[in-house]
């Protein structure tokens, strides 16, 4: 079997008919009537819609009538109810020996992580990504992550028969990382990001790392935290890496780029996902731009049922040259994250390749400061590695006409040096959107 | 999903680390090094007053796998629940929402980073550990701090691959002299063994500490050595 490009053959090349039908039967057949009769919270929101689960016996059905949750219902829930899994637990927490082993959390970069209860052992359904990027039984495969989430891409990394490598998300690791690479020849790396890759850049001369040395071993670097601009982009690809974007599903699943890197994949065999119309319920049309919404098909411990993740994407369920069946995503910003100023939206992303354009803030850490969604300027907090020759009142104006010029709307900016930026985020990304 | 491919697992479990002196040394271990560190740590956990039902914190960074997977692992073999925070100054919120969110009856591995982390959130150490039965920290500076604070800490000090804690009587920290061995020099610097069949290699292996070994009883009941560190 190692010879095949699929971990799960059937599962990820099945025809759409047959995965749709097993959607169907696993949503209406098992998770719904499961969740129904024991969700706390998904009793409280049926009741407010006024529906029973014997309402719900078609997908139609559920798509017209069983109603939404948020992380915000889910947090009101759980101050309302002293209920600390704010109403999602299925399963006796109190029972000895029961079902979860675990409490994780997001990653809470409000300051208020949410509750995760979690099974900790057996692989998860990344086995198929890091079989797709070429991974094999006996490599070596780095695992450089943070311990909140538990262990789960340790398990996934075992399950397709290949050695973690323990590493912290730190650039303080590069030096170490550099050593087990030579020394190792891992193949995979679980997971590259935004901060890293700007450390990287900045501290490899002086620590005497060769970033094409470092990366000759590897098939494959998942990179995840928040959206890759042009200028990663580029330098991961000046130094070799064969990288995967690699996103979240709605906190039901994650999404990752194939070899085709052509969108990421939503495995519709554990999950439900639906794209509509951010401001409304309607589906959008496949491949435009809508909230992602996403229904768990397999966790009975905490299930998510039709949660509304504030991620805009584009999701297309046409096949990809892969062979894979399932459906393929972009993620575009975060709704909670969108301005308008005089009308005109404008999302962080939209403000990212204009602010990488100039080489003092290439490294594109910047803040929209949002106080309400609606503002008759656009301001923006930006920080730089250097003030260049002509000073900070120069870069600011440069700044200034590079955002106009890509959006439309003249920006306030206030520069700040990077690291103000960098120390308020978790290691692999920074809140991209500031109250003031 | 009859086609599915199955792995069998690796030998080697993991490449976690030891650090000696500050020197990263790679440590490969097989799946029966961590079981038998999960029953050594099954015993830590249980002296540290874990209990069926409890949950307990376990805030540690990812190159410390193979200290702290055992200690999950042990308070799942005990019947509790566990969960995870880094051990780094910007994770300490998690650390102290932690402790609100799932009420723990044991939080282990507190470091510098963390009290620093709490400190710049303007947040009380007593205020954050007091409601817990059990903090374990790993450095002195952590372990000073919690003491002005007015609290109780114990520690838990890695012996190289492996780990000690103090218990309630707090005159050293325990470790399972059934496994390792740990000598101390003459110039106080110890150096750890193991007794039993390991994938990495490890006799005298200079720890970068110095201290003393108590085989005596504990006050504690427990026949298992103690290190005392800087004696």
């Amino acid at each position: 079997m190692t010879g095949t490009r699929y971990f799960e053959p059937d599962a990820e090349t099945m025809p759409r008919p047959e995965l749709e039908k097993l959607q169907e039967d696993k949503l209406l057949g098992d998770l719904l009537p499961w969740a129904a009769k024991r969700s706390p919270l998904l009793q409280d929101a049926w009741a407010r819609a006024g529906i029973t689960i014997d309402d719900v016996t078609t997908i139609d059905d559920f798509r017209e009538k069983v109603p939404f949750v948020d992380k915000d219902a889910i947090r009101r829930f759980r101050d309302g109810n002293r209920d600390r899994y704010g109403g999602l637990l299925c399963v006796d927490p109190l029972r000895p020996g029961g079902p979860f082993t675990a409490v994780f959390s997001t990653s809470g970069t409000t300051g208020d992580p949410t509750l995760v209860p979690s099974v900790t052992s057996g692989p998860s359904i990344l086995t198929r990504e890091f079989w797709e990027m070429g991974c094999r039984p006996g490599d070596h495969f780095v695992e450089m992550l943070f311990t909140y989430r538990g262990p789960g891409i340790h398990h996934t990394i075992r399950g397709i028969g290949a050695t973690p490598v323990f590493v912290d998300h730190s650039p303080f690791e590069f030096a170490n990382v550099y050593r087990l690479s030579r020394e190792l020849r891992p193949t995979g790396w679980y997971t590259m990001s935004g901060p890293l890759i700007l450390a990287l850049e900045q501290m490899a001369p002086a620590m005497g790392i060769d970033p094409v040395d470092m990366f000759a071993s590897y098939k494959g670097v998942i990179y995840a935290g928040e959206p890759l601009g042009a200028r990663g982009r580029a330098l991961l690809e000046s130094w070799g890496v064969d990288f995967f974007v690699h996103t979240g599903v709605a906190d039901v699943g994650a999404a990752t780029e194939c070899r085709e890197h052509d969108g990421c994949h939503i495995w519709e065999d554990i999950a439900f996902v639906e794209v509509l119309d951010p401001e409304g319920d309607q589906p959008v049309a496949d491949g435009e731009r809508g909230e992602l919404v996403g229904t768990t098909l397999v966790d009975k411990i905490a299930p998510l049922v039709r949660y509304r993740s504030d991620d805009l994407v584009r999701v297309t369920r046409e096949r990809c040259a892969c062979g894979r069946t399932h459906a393929r995503m972009w993620p575009l910003g975060r709704k909670s994250d969108e301005v308008l100023v005089d009308g005109v939206s404008v999302l962080p992303g939209d403000v990212w390749p204009a602010i990488e354009a100039v080489p003092e803030t290439s490294a594109a850490l910047f803040q929209v400061i949002r106080p309400r969604r609606e503002l008759d300027v656009l301001r923006l907090r930006v920080g730089y590695g250097d003030e260049g020759a002509r000073g900070t009142s120069d870069l600011r104006t440069r700044v200034v006409e590079s955002v106009h010029a890509a959006v439309g709307v003249r920006p306030d900016v206030e520069l700040v040096p990077n690291d103000v930026l960098l120390r308020q985020g978790p290691p692999h990304k920074i809140p991209r959107v500031a109250k003031q | 999903m009859s086609s599915t491919v199955r792995m069998p697992p690796p030998d080697v479990w993991g490449v976690g680390r030891v650090v000696v002196a500050g020197e990263m040394v790679p440590w490969p271990v097989s799946a029966a090094d961590i079981d038998a560190e999960i029953r050594s740590q099954t015993t830590s956990l249980r002296r540290l007053g874990v209990r069926e039902g409890d949950v307990v914190v376990i805030c540690s960074k990812l190159s410390e796998a193979i200290h702290a997977f055992p200690l999950e692992s042990a308070a799942n073999a005990l019947g509790a629940r566990y969960s995870s925070t880094d051990a780094t100054e910007f994770d300490a919120f998690r650390t102290a929402a932690m402790i609100e969110q799932v009420s723990p009856s044991v939080v282990i591995g507190v470091n510098r980073e963390v009290v620093t982390g709490l400190r710049t959130l303007g947040r009380e150490l007593h205020d954050v550990f007091a409601p817990v039965a059990v903090v374990a920290t790993v450095d002195d500076d952590a372990h000073d701090a919690l003491a002005a604070a007015g609290l109780a800490p114990r520690r838990w000090i890695k012996l190289g691959p492996t780990s000690a804690f103090e218990c309630e009587a707090r005159a050293g920290a325990h470790f399972d002299g059934s496994r390792w061995r740990v000598d101390a020099g003459e110039d106080g610097g110890l150096a750890i063994s193991v007794l039993v069949p390991a994938l990495t290699a490890c006799e005298g292996l200079g720890l970068g500490l110095t201290g003393v070994v108590d085989p005596a009883r504990c006050a504690c009941g427990s026949d298992d050595p103690r290190v005392r560190l800087g004696a």
